[in-house]
């Protein structure tokens, strides 16, 4: 539809109304974040954006939550697109018996709500040694992740030209040279999507933190929403650095969102709407 | 599936090693054993500490299936999933139309009704929750200040407005259904809407009988997705209005938070865990049952 844009209306008021429609409604949208961004000034102005911005928030300062997000998005995505990867290329390219069947397997799990798996992750954490270790949140985020990142990548995988691969056969290349040289590098475009979206989400995950970091240096952005909520939620004159607060520790997400909106779309409609 | 076949035909022990072991791992622990632990302990009555275990048979899913504050965040979840897949298919349906159709702006607009899904679910619903409060919040003092305090309500304390605050939160979060309605557009056949156009229909005969039949296969998508979602909404509730007042807002992840958290019967917890769990899985199974049916 990007030849003819205007196909819904040929007459001027019909596009006013459209155009009004949508002005109405994302003024809605925004309401509540530009409502947070004044309430951020609350009593004292722009003090409350630069005490959250340089000062120590019961034992955490901000920037310190922003890496600590990171810290933890980055290695989630590793770990999600190196294991993904590699299992798309199996799904895709091998032929054993059972694979559908096993296939399956790995989607049925697509949505099983994080909640459900917080007992046995006590458990897991604790034998392991792993509590206030970025791990203890990364590796049951990505295993939350995978099923859709095997989706991802073998749904991309199965439209790589077979010529390319057959070649690479035929002149007696091992699977893992040809995953490396061959599939890796085809992948990249579903390789980004897939970085883009694992960053968001684990940016967006406050349970598993909260509930495996007790550490305060190790308190990521998602998780202050609560920790700060804890200090700074005391006194009337606190709700203007709360809000400050609160509006601080979008800019990680943010920063992902905006950068990666292009892959993160992509991604989601790749893994979603599957014609 | 593409009809093209797999080109490496026999696997050797240590490919299906390299290319499946870290998955086959990560199923393994996160899976299959935690699964299997929450089974477990679900027909026991024992703490997080694991000392003393006692066998109570189905005692736990007894308690579980009569418990009214279960059963109401069951229905809440249906219901709080009906309304983001009312919201989506009418005004998230409408609202990826007129984007795809307008000229100027399109990315601004879009940016703005889907930041809210793509954000830290824990800050909007903390947004929100900040906004309502009765004492200082945004909007109680603005209705003061326009001199409307008789306006002014205990949005989070009165059970009503609580219910009524929580359904808005999940049609703030329209951003999917925009998305997956916005990326089925750009891929849509011009020739049938210059067709009815030509033949003199109107915008709003376009959208209800053109558009909104084209995209069925959408629609599914979003009402799957939006189901499989709800699931997994616990900040939306566990930061707005922590599932009270008196558990009239709960969904089961607030639900199953609570009682896998308090420490004290985690049997219980693994009870009501599993139980969810399997609502869950049955759905994503319809789904990718129906997706792969389809290509």
């Amino acid at each position: 539809m990007n030849n003819t844009p205007d196909f819904l209306y040929r007459r001027p008021v019909e596009k006013a109304i459209m155009v009004f429609f949508l002005v109405v409604l994302a003024a809605l949208w925004s309401l509540p974040l530009i409502a947070a961004l004044l309430r951020g000034f609350a009593f004292n102005g722009l003090a409350n954006y630069s005490d959250v911005l340089f000062g120590n928030i019961g034992g955490i300062t901000l920037w310190r939550t922003y890496l600590n997000s990171f810290i933890i998005a980055l290695l989630h995505a590793l770990l999600v697109v190196t294991v993904a990867s590699l299992a798309g290329y199996g799904f895709a390219f091998f032929h054993f018996r059972g694979k559908e069947c096993a296939y399956f397997i790995v989607l049925v799990f697509l949505a099983v709500p994080a909640t459900s798996l917080l007992i046995p992750l006590f458990f897991i954490t604790r034998e392991l040694g792993l509590r206030d270790n970025w791990l203890a949140v990364a590796l049951p985020e990505a295993a939350l992740t995978l099923p859709f990142g095997v989706l991802l990548i073998r749904n991309y995988a199965e439209d790589i030209p077979s010529a390319l691969i057959e070649a690479a056969v035929i002149d007696g290349a091992s699977n893992q040279r040809i995953y490396l040289d061959i599939f890796l590098p085809l992948c990249r475009p579903a390789l980004i999507n897939l970085v883009a979206l694992s960053m968001m989400w684990s940016m967006q995950d406050f349970l598993f933190p909260s509930l495996f970091f007790s550490s305060k240096e190790m308190t990521t952005a998602a998780q202050a929403v609560s920790r700060f909520r804890e200090y700074l939620g005391a006194s009337p004159e606190d709700i203007g650095r709360y809000n400050a607060s609160l509006v601080l520790l979008a800019v990680p997400a943010l920063v992902i969102v905006l950068f990666g909106l292009r892959f993160i779309t992509r991604g989601l409609t790749a893994g979603g709407v599957k014609e | 599936m593409k009809d093209q076949h797999p080109l490496i035909s026999k696997p050797g022990w240590r490919d299906i090693a390299f290319f499946f072991g870290p998955l086959i791992g990560f199923y393994a622990l996160f899976y299959l054993f935690s699964t299997g632990f929450l089974i477990f302990t679900a027909f026991q009555k024992v703490s997080i500490a694991l000392r003393n275990p006692r066998f109570v048979g189905w005692k736990n899913f007894e308690l579980l299936l009569t418990d009214p504050t279960f059963l109401t965040a069951l229905k809440n979840n249906i219901v709080f999933a009906g309304t983001s897949i009312a919201a989506g298919l009418s005004l998230g349906f409408v609202i990826a139309v007129f984007l795809a159709a307008g000229h100027w702006g399109k990315g601004l607009f879009y940016a703005i009704f889907l930041l809210p899904t793509l954000m830290p679910l824990a800050l909007v619903a903390s947004v929100f929750r900040v906004l309502l409060e009765s004492r200082f919040g945004g909007v109680n003092e603005t209705l003061r200040a326009i001199g409307l305090e008789s306006l002014a309500q205990n949005w989070l304390i009165d059970p009503t407005l609580a219910y009524g605050v929580v359904m808005i939160l999940f049609v703030y979060m329209i951003g999917l259904p925009i998305l997956y309605y916005t990326a089925n557009l750009s891929a849509l056949n011009n020739s049938v809407l210059e067709a009815a156009v030509l033949d003199g229909a109107g915008p709003l005969r376009i959208m209800h009988e053109i558009l909104f039949p084209l995209m069925r296969a959408t629609h599914r998508t979003i009402v799957l997705s939006t189901v499989l979602m709800s699931f997994r909404a616990f900040d939306i509730v566990f930061f707005s209005t922590q599932g009270g007042p008196a558990g009239t807002t709960e969904i089961t992840g607030t639900y199953v938070y609570r009682f896998s958290t308090s420490g004290l019967n985690i049997g219980y917890g693994s009870s009501a865990a599993l139980v969810v769990m399997i609502f869950a899985l049955f759905i994503a199974a319809v789904q990718v049952l129906w997706t792969r049916r389809r290509s």
